[in-house]
Parts: structure tokens; sequence; C-alpha cells
């Protein structure tokens, strides 16, 4: 995987503290969001646990000793929540998804790639998707398990696909 | 009442495809099992290799017994593995050769309902008809066309126009010679009798009728 390059925010000190200003404001949570989106998107990042974001590499820098502090973290998770890039798990808001890409997108993905590779009215399970050797070349590899029945869910609501849940065996049919 | 519009979903999946699904899962684990298991060999690997350094014979032969066994067992899943993939390729197949019956049948069922529909007694009725009709059709256009020049009529008026022309080429041409210049033609002589023509005849009736009113 490439090196994640760093914004130049990353290194400017007053960014790790969350101004006052509303104009500055906005604009600074609107880098916060993308930096957390890109770095997510880099590291293959899909689940989020708020009390392990102190330590995070994203909301620190050492190299200029500044951290975001926790009230803000949870700011900036709101804001992304809002935007609907994070999805929290419940209401505790303990720990919530990081969608770098919509998970219809993702169905989108998984579904052309099962047009590409015929397997449309075939049976799949969900480790041959996200592990499998056929698919180590796409970006769904190694996808959060969640993550992937969300977007198959929603291949399933547009009729593309069909869920099997019986006993331990998780698969989908492509239709 | 009130869902007679809402839709109900057929699940679209089949027996066979859950026993596809169940065959897939035990695959995966299979193959789960065997990354682990490799991953562990060359742990084990690496481990003797210390061992051997550190001098600890037995322990490394130990070491290497339970990976000549790990081994061994990751020939067996292979071999299963192998039977998996098999049996997973059948059954999809299999269901394709369904797919193959039923589209047979439903063809076979729609040419017979043709079939059905044309049978040759039907055919020969409309034959028929059909030759009747044609002979009805030239009766009427013979009926219709009664009144226009038949074959005979058409030859005749080609000889007429051919003697038309005949005639206006001879009147270009010089003179034939005469009878006096070649005395040993003899020609017939012009009847003296005229032909009696039917309006004569008509005229007679005529009077006869005449006098027998008076």
């Amino acid at each position: 995987m490439n090196e994640f390059q760093w914004p130049w925010q990353y290194s400017f000190p007053p960014f790790f503290t969350l101004q006052s200003n509303a104009d500055v404001r906005k604009t600074q949570l609107d880098a916060w969001c993308a930096l957390v989106i890109s770095w997510g998107k880099s590291n293959n990042i899909s689940q989020i646990d708020v009390a392990e974001t102190s330590s995070l590499p994203v909301f620190k820098n050492p190299a200029i000793s500044r951290a975001l502090p926790a009230n803000s973290i949870a700011v900036v998770l709101d804001e992304l929540a809002k935007r609907g890039n994070l999805e929290w798990t419940d209401k505790t808001k303990r720990r919530g998804y990081l969608l770098w890409r919509s998970p219809a997108e993702w169905g989108q993905q998984i579904y052309t790639w099962a047009q590409s590779t015929s397997r449309l009215n075939n049976v799949c399970t969900l480790y041959e998707i996200t592990q499998g050797d056929d698919t180590a070349d796409q970006e769904f590899h190694c996808l959060d398990g969640d993550v992937l029945l969300k977007a198959l869910r929603t291949l399933e609501v547009s009729g593309k696909a069909e869920l099997m849940d019986f006993g331990d065996n998780q698969g989908v049919k492509f239709l | 009442m009130g869902h007679l519009f809402s839709k109900k979903t057929v699940s679209k999946v089949t027996e066979q495809d859950k026993a596809i699904l169940q065959l897939k899962t035990t695959r995966d684990r299979i193959r789960q099992y065997q990354k682990r298991s490799e991953a562990n060999l060359e742990k084990d690997r690496t481990l003797a290799k210390q061992l051997l350094q550190n001098g600890k014979k037995d322990r490394a032969k130990l070491l290497l017994r339970k990976k000549r066994f790990v081994e061994e067992q990751l020939n067996k899943t292979d071999a299963t593995l192998e039977n998996i993939e098999k049996m997973i390729q059948d059954l999809e197949f299999a269901q394709i050769e369904m797919k193959v019956v039923d589209s047979l049948k439903v063809g076979n069922e729609s040419l017979k309902h043709i079939n059905e529909m044309l049978s040759i007694a039907d055919v020969e009725s409309i034959l028929d008809e059909t030759e009747e009709a044609a002979e009805k059709q030239r009766e009427i256009s013979a009926l219709l066309s009664g009144g226009v020049l038949t074959e005979a009529d058409e030859s005749a008026v080609e000889e007429e126009l051919d003697a038309l022309i005949a005639d206006a080429v001879k009147k270009q041409l010089p003179d034939a010679p005469s009878a006096a210049e070649n005395p040993e033609v003899v020609l017939p002589d012009v009847p003296e009798a005229l032909p009696e023509t039917e309006p004569e005849k008509v005229e007679k009736v005529r009077a006869k009728v005449a006098v027998e009113a008076s």
C-alpha cells in the first residue's frame, strides 16, 4: 500500500485546535473530514471506535506534538455522521462505520465484478468475495464484513442479489 | 385487505443453491485451514532452525515431526478440496442442464400447440376452397370481360392492320405489269349474279307480312 500523503494542514499546529470563528471552523471541519476519509481509504479502515480515536495516528501528529482533543474529535465524527460518511453502530455512539465509499457504491462495484466474472445466477460465499483469491485485485478485497452486508443489502433492494443465511452458511446469489 | 398491490417477493434461491452455498462454505473453511496451517508450518520451520542453533536437537526433532504431520494433513485436505470443487461444478452444471431441459420442454409444448392448430384435413379443405375461389374468380372475370376482344378477334385485327400496311406500301411501289403485257395469265371472270344479302331477305319477309295484314 502506498504511504499515505498527509495534507499540509497535518503539520500546521493551529489545525489541531478547533477555531471559534464560524467560517474558519467550517473550512477546518471540511479539511478534517477530508483528511479522515482519505486516511481511512488509504489504510482500509472501516470501523472507528470512539474510545480509541485519541490513539489513531490521524488525530495526532507527534512530529509537531499536537493532538486533537477528545471533544473536538467528537465534533469531527459528528460532522462525518452528518455527511453520511460515518454510521454509528448503535445509539450510544461508541463505534461507527467509516464509510469512505457508500454501501450502494460498494454494491455496484461488487455487482460489476460478479457480472464480469459471469457469476450471475450463481451463489457466492461472503468469504469468497472479501477474502477469495479471485478478488485479490478488487478494491473490496478485505472489506469489512458488516460493510459488505450493507452493500449486498442495497443490491438486494434493487433486485440484483439475494442474501442467503442459514445455519452458519452466509452467502449471496447474484441475479 | 389493503395489501392487494403489495409485492410478494418470491425467493429465487432454490434448494440446490443452498446446497451449493453449503459446499462453498465448507470449501472456504478448508481454504482457511490450509492458509493457517501453511503459516504455522513456516513458523515451525524457523522455530526448529532456532532450536537447532541453540543445541536443542530433541525439541527440534519433535517440532519437525509435528510439521510433517501437518503437512500430511494438508495433502489430505487438498484431496477433499478437489472433491468439493468437483461436487460444486457438478451441481452448477446440473442446474444449467435442468434449465436446458425446461426450455426444451417449453419449446416442444408450443410446437405441439401450433401443430394442433394446423391439421392436415384443415390444410386440404383450405386448399380446396382456394381452388374453388380461384375458379369462381376466373368465371367472374370471363363474364365481365365478355365484351372485350377475344384472342381470335385480336388476330383478325392484326390481319387487317397488316393488310392496310401492305396497301400503303403497294401504293408507293411502281405499277405491276398489266394483263395485256402477259396474255398467258388468265384471270377468273367476275361473277354475274350478286350474292344474296340478308337485308333483301328481311325485306321479302316484311313484304309477305304486309300482304297478309292487308
